[in-house]
């Protein structure tokens, strides 16, 4: 081989080779993305700084100057017998799909994941962390706690019986007689008429820096 | 895991010196490849001078198998690097008239940063002439502001392009560089001999 050539030629073979092991190595799935934003992220679950209270999302769906995405993770079965109001129902596969929306949020957007209780929330959080890191939070004590008190069981025995703690964890605990998604009245209670409840509330806004950069 | 915030790292003065110093490791590397002499840069195009395209592709390789190599491992979160969101067609039009740009003028916008760095009076004159178009783009720009804002794709990239997954999408693109780097200077040898 020519001297002079063989800089260029190890040159090549070294981003050859990188380039090769990288293609065997493969990219962080979310699970291993979640795995390597753990030790910043765990503590806020551990800590509970991002489970909100029932009371602070029911202001949240009445602040107009928030912008309030709902996650609606659960089964489509559950879905159907009962949502929040403005609530998006997205399995749990599909959260990846929202990358692009979740990375072009404002400012004063405002991300809360509700499931049955927290179980599924709590996944879901993580994997929404490790798709675009949004301000995210998770709805404490689940919709089950959220129709405890919001449920107004006593006038709606028609359509909303009372909840049964015998069913297991991440299950549905009221029972419905009938799906009436969104249209039941605890999916917007009027935040002035049902009773105040005390919170410490733990949404932030992020501030987000301009970001930029490119060379022409 | 980076990217590091530099200012919470090393206070706002910190920070500039931090930017000063990745500018001028820049400028060294673009001046020191001869990227200030508009002569070099031109032949680029008439396939005697092949110093742009491989200082150029050489460090997008290497940034890019860096990049995705520290994704890899954990030391970088992708989802915080700033991605130009594609505008197909403005990006075209925009690419046309920069490479015609390029061939006349001599220059590209950063590397007539550099010749100025070098007193060349081209390159001052190709500079007065950018803040001039870039003064009357950002004056006329609600005017062509369909046109600019069409053909959005948002953060489209190879990857998704393909449907390849993006460690093959680097290998390829390595190998499309090694291939264009044998492959253009075997056309400039045929063409220009073998001297340089």
């Amino acid at each position: 081989m020519n001297a002079a050539y063989l800089p260029e030629t190890l040159g090549a073979a070294v981003l050859l080779l990188a380039s090769a092991a990288l293609a065997l190595y493969g990219q962080p799935d979310l699970d291993r993305k979640w795995e390597f934003l753990a030790p910043e992220l765990e503590p806020r679950l551990s800590e509970r700084s991002v489970y909100i209270d029932p009371a602070e999302l029911l202001h949240l769906m009445n602040d107009d100057y928030i912008h309030l995405l709902i996650y609606d993770v659960r089964a489509e079965s559950d879905w159907n017998e009962f949502h929040l109001v403005d609530a998006e129902h997205l399995a749990m596969e599909d959260l990846v799909r929202e990358r692009e929306r979740l990375r072009s949020l404002p400012e004063n957007a405002v991300v809360v994941v509700v499931s049955n209780d927290e179980i599924l929330a709590t996944r879901a959080w993580k994997r929404l962390m490790a798709v675009a890191k949004p301000n995210a939070y998770i709805l404490e004590g689940g919709l089950n706690l959220w129709l405890n008190i919001y449920g107004v069981p006593e006038e709606e025995t028609d359509s909303h019986g009372r909840a049964s703690m015998g069913k297991p964890d991440g299950t549905l605990r009221h029972s419905f007689k009938l799906a009436l998604g969104e249209r039941h009245a605890a999916a917007q209670p009027d935040e002035h008429l049902v009773p105040q409840r005390e919170y410490t509330a733990r949404v932030r806004l992020l501030k987000k820096l301009a970001k930029a950069g490119g060379c022409d | 895991m980076a990217p590091f915030d530099l200012v919470a790292l090393f206070g706002t003065t910190g920070s500039y010196l931090v930017y000063v110093a990745i500018g001028f490791a820049f400028g060294f590397i673009l001046e020191s490849s001869g990227f200030g002499d508009s002569r070099l840069l031109a032949a680029q195009f008439y396939f005697r001078e092949l110093r742009v395209l491989k200082v150029m592709f050489t460090a997008i390789t290497v940034a890019m198998i860096l990049i995705f190599w520290s994704i890899a491992l954990g030391w970088l979160d992708y989802d915080e690097i700033w991605v130009k969101p594609t505008y197909l067609w403005p990006g075209i039009a925009g690419g046309l008239i920069m490479g015609v740009g390029f061939i006349l003028g001599g220059y590209c916008p950063g590397t007539s940063l550099v010749s100025v760095a070098t007193l060349k009076l081209d390159g001052a004159f190709f500079l007065l002439g950018i803040i001039a178009g870039v003064t009357l783009f950002g004056e006329t720009a609600g005017l062509i502001s369909t046109f600019w804002n069409s053909g959005y794709l948002g953060i489209f990239t190879l990857p998704e392009l393909l449907h390849l997954e993006t460690g093959v999408v680097v290998l390829l693109v390595v190998c499309l560089a090694l291939v264009m780097f044998a492959g253009f200077e075997w056309i400039r040898q045929k063409i220009y001999g073998k001297a340089q």
